[in-house]
């Protein structure tokens, strides 16, 4: 289709051509001879130009968010119907992988419809932090600002959520930092944190705590299939939920509390 | 089903966590550009979603993204025939539309300057004016990003066709976003 020059035998595929160029489909040899003619051809530069415009123009289309409550429906359909094998460990850390994981390893902990029930349960704010920790294993990120270090993290989300609780890293006890999130929960916006322990996400969702909430030692509870401690310090009211084992997620507690004592 | 296959490879569920959704996003741009709103486009990937979840032994490898926009494309169509059959009235003359690519180009297109003065409503106005078969082109490539092979083969049509097509939307998105407003 082209010739030694680089000019395409047939004068009409060379708009085709140009068009091809601009969405990077040429191979580097038939670019450079392309290029070589724009540079000689004004008309060609404007045909150029035009593209690169309407690429623009295209750049400043908004691009809708796929809703959380859009990503838990279309997660509940997997969830439902077909029965699976048992979870395999994750070769490596992936978080594909591991959303996927996790996918089955609720539905087997719960049953498909048992997590529906759970929503109409009585305590909403459990499944609704159950149902936002497993929409945050299905996001591409788990996070919404990754770092490990507390300064760059309780920044963001007193910026983002207007409160932040004590972000520790507690890597030395296995438990490391990955980052924050802003969840949803009913209607309140409230910050999270997101460790990583082997490979499991462990998500710390935390509340200011309200004067007409009693002071709480760790209570552990089950939410869609996950396993979920529920305290309160005098600052905060705190949920941590995993896919982890509970003796792992009752030793993070541990190390959250202890680290966090002084604060 | 649940035999010695599934020790072996990853089940269903988890295929259909990492096939389909990872490209909810894309696969809701192009439904919403082919039913024409946010609302709609829900309810028809959700049905594609669950159309891939049984179909998802099918899925050989390759573009999981390609596969699965196959599926959302071929649910809205569907849908399109059930609610919108005017707007498909034009599929049925496309191989001669395509003959004719060269009849709309010898109109002139405006400065590339016009062109980038557009602002995102103007061009939203413009794509929504674009009939169907060429408005998918327009979203799969500019909107979702996709290469024009992945796009040959989403649309079962070849390669050349893919950018005559495309050349003739963008031909008219420019004239539309620079003319006379």
């Amino acid at each position: 289709m082209t010739e030694p020059d680089g000019g395409p035998a047939d004068p009409t595929d060379l708009p085709l051509l140009l068009q091809a160029l601009a969405d990077g489909e040429l191979d580097a040899a038939t670019s450079l001879a392309l290029e070589r003619r724009i540079a000689a051809d004004p008309a060609l530069a404007a045909e150029q130009a035009r593209h690169a415009a309407l690429r623009e123009v295209f750049a400043r289309l908004p691009r809708p968010p796929v809703t959380e409550a859009f990503q838990a429906r279309i997660a509940a359909l997997a969830e439902a119907p077909r029965p699976a094998a048992a979870p395999r460990p994750a070769p490596r850390f992936d978080w594909r992988a591991m959303a996927a994981s996790v996918l089955v390893t609720a539905m087997l902990a719960s049953g498909g419809t048992a997590w529906l029930d759970r929503r109409a349960a009585p305590d909403a704010s459990a499944a609704a932090i159950a149902s936002s920790h497993r929409r945050s294993l299905l996001a591409a990120s788990p996070i919404d600002i990754a770092s490990s270090d507390r300064h760059t993290v309780k920044p963001w989300l007193d910026a983002k959520v207007g409160l932040s609780p004590p972000a520790v890293d507690l890597a030395a006890s296995g438990f490391a930092l990955l980052g924050g999130r802003a969840d949803v929960i009913g209607e309140r916006v409230v910050p999270a944190l997101v460790y990583r322990h082997h490979e499991h996400l462990i998500t710390l969702v935390a509340e200011p705590r309200t004067p007409d909430m009693p002071l709480a030692e760790p209570v552990p509870e089950a939410a869609g299939g996950f396993a979920l401690v529920h305290w309160t310090d005098p600052a905060f009211a705190y949920w941590a939920i995993s896919d982890t084992e509970r003796p792992q997620l009752d030793a993070f507690v541990r190390e959250f509390r202890a680290a966090t004592k002084g604060d | 089903m649940d035999n010695g296959a599934a020790l072996s490879g990853p089940s269903p569920t988890e295929r259909f966590g990492a096939v389909v959704l990872p490209h909810l996003g894309d696969a809701l741009a192009l439904a919403r550009w082919l039913t024409g709103n946010s609302h709609d486009a829900e309810d028809v990937v959700q049905e594609a979603c669950i159309k891939a979840l049984r179909g998802i032994d099918t899925f050989a490898g390759g573009s999981a993204r390609a596969w699965f926009l196959t599926v959302v494309r071929n649910a809205c169509f569907t849908w399109l025939a059930r609610n919108r059959p005017r707007d498909l009235v034009l599929v049925g003359g496309l191989n001669e539309l395509d003959e004719e690519a060269g009849a709309s180009e010898g109109m002139e297109s405006p400065e590339a300057a016009v062109i980038a003065k557009a602002d995102a409503a103007a061009l939203e106005r413009a794509i929504a004016a674009l009939p169907t078969h060429l408005r998918e082109i327009v979203v799969l490539r500019d909107i979702n990003g996709l290469g024009y092979r992945d796009i040959a083969a989403i649309l079962s049509v070849p390669i050349g066709t893919v950018m005559s097509r495309l050349s003739r939307a963008r031909g008219q998105l420019m004239r539309d976003l620079g003319g006379p407003r």
